[in-house]
């Protein structure tokens, strides 16, 4: 107090101002009376400072120990005699039936009695606290004094261990061995299973009490850990929430569907955390929740996602926040999302397979209706054509899908999924998977001939960023591709096609898709496709070079051919998949025989470009060119009578043109078989019956007619100029049967994968010989792991290919094994 | 407890010998057996009556008793306070006093 006071206490001297002895009997007496009014709530009679002195005295007197007994003792026999009697009178017959034979009881009167029996508490636990709170402030001089000097515990401690002891601790009845404690717990536990069944129930008041709960300690040291709170009635709350949800969940899995389910469990969880912060501690919404979540989730969520009402039913039908419910759930006890994914996975690779197994289908289902009337190689040849048609039908419809697929899947995941990385993971393989599934192997053909189409006709009339959300879509199922080689290889050929016969919309677009690709696979990737391009520009520089030539020249004929023309890097073109279909492989094809005409503007263009790139050889491809032919019509009679002469402009293959000029010599009334033209122009059979077919058959374009009218074309089958061909425009374009980019058959495959095999062979090969030289001496199964990963931004090569390439180039002395040990390579210089 | 209205701005201190002094209720607090004396929760005489009657102390140490629980809640917040003066005949019963007034 004064100034400058040290940690050491000032005693007062023992004898001193207020020297009289003190008579501890009568003095306590007075103390006990005060006491007892403070408990009765008559305070304001009472002088503080008067019982404060009293105190004081007493235990400046030495007398500590007997007055702490003694108010020891009497707190003890106010709180059995007086508080617990009290209570007693609280527990109604209902609140002590045994809570097994609950059904004597209504739910209400169980309510009432328990609500009752808690306020009571509630009552005598507050007024304990202040009557010990006043207790104390009188005693403080013994706290400070007297518990200190002896470690005792302070008054107030003390007497809240008393309230424990001979309150909480005491039985309910002479009778009845369970103490109030447990009772506590059971009313509690009962009212918040009414909230849990839709009660309304005062939880301000289970509040008090679980405070109460909170604030009492099961030992004697208030120890943390030991609060009643703890160690009684959360254990308890825990154990029933456990035994009760796991009954919910069962019920509600046969009771409703997973949506269902789902929001419930949701609802639950909240509740429970509502729970924990309006009616009971904070500290127990993190243990509940685990429980919850175990029986709710954990033991469930397998039942939960493949029930009939599960994943698959909710991805079926768009249930977003189903679906976004059970992410959620699965989220919470499983950081993986295993249930999920795994359910996810099964459903992508369901419909991909379905969408595969339908492209199958749709490819086959025509094949096995051979023309009955078997008439030759030729009808079922037609009807081969037509299943081609249909299956290129069935590869766009199968990319369409696959993307409607994949837009599902995407909304899915960006609306009920949160975008998890995880998922986004799962899925992306389970595309793959069934894109590349070996059941199912024409994904990169499929892919390319989608794009084919987009090239040709899908992109007309686009704006640029539809086209471009064309082109993103169509990298996006590239990514999925694992045999990039593949698809590169039918990448190629299609855009071979579509450049050299000028089928593209727009070769900006084009240039964009390579562009994409690049970014996406790699510049190694793109690098044949970005030659073809380059010969592409270089031909039309040439076809203008030679114009010029030409005009150079001097030679005004007015009859002289345009000549343009596509000089291709035979190593960079796909060619061999371009010769005439069926004709297999052709290496010395047959040079055909042109016209005079064209003979000589043809070794004009080979002079001139061979003056330019000397040592060059030039091939001819006249199955790829086409022709404009300006062709007059005699005069036939026209609408009214009048005659008149027609004049075409025929756009037409170079085969077709080949074959028209030979008409040209011929007069009117003459016929050329199929044969004699063969012999004169050199052309392939199966080119040249094409051509027939559409020059001859076709309806639009039947610039020659054949006799007999059939749709087969045969050896001895005869030919004549149609001087009444009649044509609506002046324009008229002759197709050529089956030129476009159609799914290959069978056979066509079976080559193309022949090829693709055997360059995978020399790939394998060179990453095999650039990691031995790299290493010198590896391990034989590290050397196939190596490999395994050099090639897989290509393809995913065969362990047993692989192995097999390594022992060739051992017989080729490229390596050799190590000896003496079983499987290392050394590779030999 | 007793109602609020009774909480005043000053408090009564009576000396053994019928001194009285009326001093700020927040200072007289600073000595812990007044402040529980007035405690408005437990609601005892002496915070029924805003006066507490102080029989074991004189009116010349409540005196300095009152100057000092002024002198302690001037200072409180500074440093380096100034020694407060105190004559040595009051010494001894000033912590006598002290012991059975503060509590803390």
């Amino acid at each position: 107090m004064i100034a400058g006071r040290g940690r050491q206490r000032i005693r007062p001297p023992r004898r001193g101002l207020h020297g009289d002895e003190v008579d501890f009997d009568n003095t306590w007496v007075t103390i006990e009376a005060a006491f007892r009014e403070i408990h009765t709530k008559n305070a304001s009679r009472l002088s503080y400072e008067e019982l404060y002195r009293h105190a004081y005295r007493i235990v400046l007197k030495k007398k500590g120990e007997q007055l702490y007994k003694n108010v020891h003792d009497f707190e003890k026999r106010w709180l059995s005699s007086e508080v617990r009697g009290d209570l007693q009178q609280l527990l109604s017959p209902s609140l002590l039936a045994d809570p097994q034979s609950v059904a004597s009881t209504t739910a209400n009167e169980r309510r009432v009695s328990g609500e009752k029996f808690l306020k009571g508490l509630k009552q005598a636990w507050g007024d304990h606290q202040v009557c010990m709170s006043m207790l104390a402030d009188v005693l403080m001089y013994m706290d400070r004094v007297y518990c200190q000097d002896h470690r005792r515990p302070s008054i107030y401690t003390a007497a809240m261990f008393l309230f424990r002891d001979e309150i909480l601790k005491s039985p309910l009845s002479p009778g009845d061995e369970r103490d109030l404690l447990g009772l506590l717990n059971h009313v509690i536990l009962e009212q918040i299973q009414m909230e849990r069944d839709g009660d309304v129930i005062d939880k301000h008041l289970i509040k008090s009490c679980v405070h109460m709960l909170d604030g009492l300690y099961a030992d004697d040291l208030e120890s943390e850990d030991q609060r009643l709170y703890h160690v009684s009635f959360e254990k308890a709350y825990l154990e029933t929430s456990r035994t009760f949800y796991h009954a919910e969940s069962e019920l509600m899995l046969q009771e409703s569907d997973a949506g269902a389910y789902c929001k419930r469990a949701k609802k639950r969880i909240h509740e429970e955390e509502d729970r924990c912060r309006a009616t009971l501690m904070e500290s127990t919404t993190f243990k509940i929740r685990e429980v919850v979540e175990a029986e709710l989730i954990e033991g469930r969520i397998h039942d939960l996602v493949t029930m009939d009402s599960g994943v698959h039913f909710m991805i079926d039908n768009d249930r977003m926040d189903e679906l976004n419910l059970i992410y959620d759930l699965n989220a919470r006890v499983d950081d993986r999302k295993s249930e999920v994914t795994r359910a996810i996975q099964r459903r992508i690779m369901a419909m991909g397979i379905e969408i595969n197994n339908e492209a199958l289908a749709a490819s086959q289902a025509p094949a096995p209706a051979p023309p009955p009337n078997a008439e030759g190689g030729d009808k079922s040849r037609l009807t081969q054509e037509k299943n081609v048609n249909m299956q290129t039908v069935a590869a766009i419809k199968w990319v369409d899908d696959v993307l409607a697929l994949k837009d599902k899947f995407d909304k899915i995941w960006r609306e009920s999924f949160e975008s998890d990385s995880l998922l986004d993971t799962a899925m992306f393989n389970s595309f793959r998977d069934f894109i590349n599934s070996t059941s199912f192997p024409r994904a990169s053909e499929y892919i390319s001939l989608f794009i084919d189409d987009n090239m040709k006709k899908g992109i007309k009339g686009k704006t640029d960023n539809e086209i471009d959300q064309v082109l993103d879509k169509a990298i996006t199922l590239i990514k999925y591709v694992q045999d990039k080689d593949l698809f590169e290889r039918y990448y190629k050929k299609h855009l071979c096609k579509r450049l050299i016969m000028n089928k593209s919309v727009s070769n900006e677009v084009e240039k964009q898709m390579v562009e994409k690709m690049k970014q996406e696979l790699g510049p190694s990737f793109t690098s044949k496709l970005d030659a073809m391009f380059k010969d592409m520009s270089i031909s039309h520089d040439l076809t203008n070079g030679y114009k010029n030539h030409v005009q150079g020249l001097g030679d005004r004929d007015p009859n002289r051919i345009d000549l343009s023309i596509n000089v291709l890097t035979k190593t960079t073109w796909p060619l061999e998949s371009l010769g005439g279909s069926g004709d297999g492989h052709e290496d010395n094809r047959p040079q055909c025989n042109f016209p005079a005409a064209v003979d000589k503007v043809k070794r004009g263009f080979e002079q001139y470009y061979a003056e330019k790139h000397s040592g060059r050889q030039l091939t001819w491809l006249p199955n790829m060119g086409s022709a404009d032919i300006k062709a007059v019509f005699p005069k036939v009679p026209h609408k009214g009578g009048i005659l008149k002469e027609r004049r075409h402009e025929l756009n037409v293959s170079t085969y077709a043109m080949v074959i028209l000029l030979l008409f040209n010599e011929l007069p009117a009334d003459q016929s050329l078989t199929f044969e004699e033209i063969q012999a004169q122009t050199n052309i392939p059979k199966l080119d040249l019956k094409r051509n027939l077919q559409s020059l001859a058959v076709a309806p639009r374009t039947r610039i020659l007619i054949k006799e007999p009218m059939s749709k087969e074309v045969k050896p001895d089958d005869k030919f004549y100029f149609n001087e009444g061909f009649k044509g609506s425009f002046v324009k008229i374009k002759v197709g050529v049967v089956a030129t476009g980019n159609k799914v290959e058959s069978d056979q066509q495959r079976k080559e193309t994968e022949e090829r693709n095999d055997k360059d995978r062979e020399y790939v394998t090969e060179a990453a095999l010989v650039r990691i031995m030289k790299q290493r010198q001496v590896f391990a034989h199964q590290q050397l196939i792991l190596e490999t395994i990963n050099m090639l897989a931004s290509r393809f995913k090569p065969e362990v047993s290919m692989i192995k097999r390439k390594i022992e060739s180039l051992i017989e080729r002395e490229y390596l050799e094994r190590v000896e003496g040990s079983s499987d290392d390579y050394r590779y030999l210089a | 407890m007793a109602a609020d209205r009774k909480v005043t701005d000053y408090v009564t201190l009576v000396s053994n010998d019928g001194y009285e002094f009326k001093i700020l209720r927040s200072a007289a607090c600073i000595a812990g057996t007044i402040k529980k004396a007035l405690d408005p929760t437990s609601g005892f005489r002496e915070m029924e009556q805003n006066r507490v009657e102080l029989p074991t102390i004189n009116g010349v140490t409540l005196e300095k008793v009152c100057e000092y629980l002024y002198y302690n809640q001037k200072h409180a917040e500074s440093k380096d306070v100034p020694d407060m003066e105190i004559q040595p005949e009051l010494c001894l019963e000033l912590l006598i006093a002290a012991d059975y007034l503060d509590g803390e």
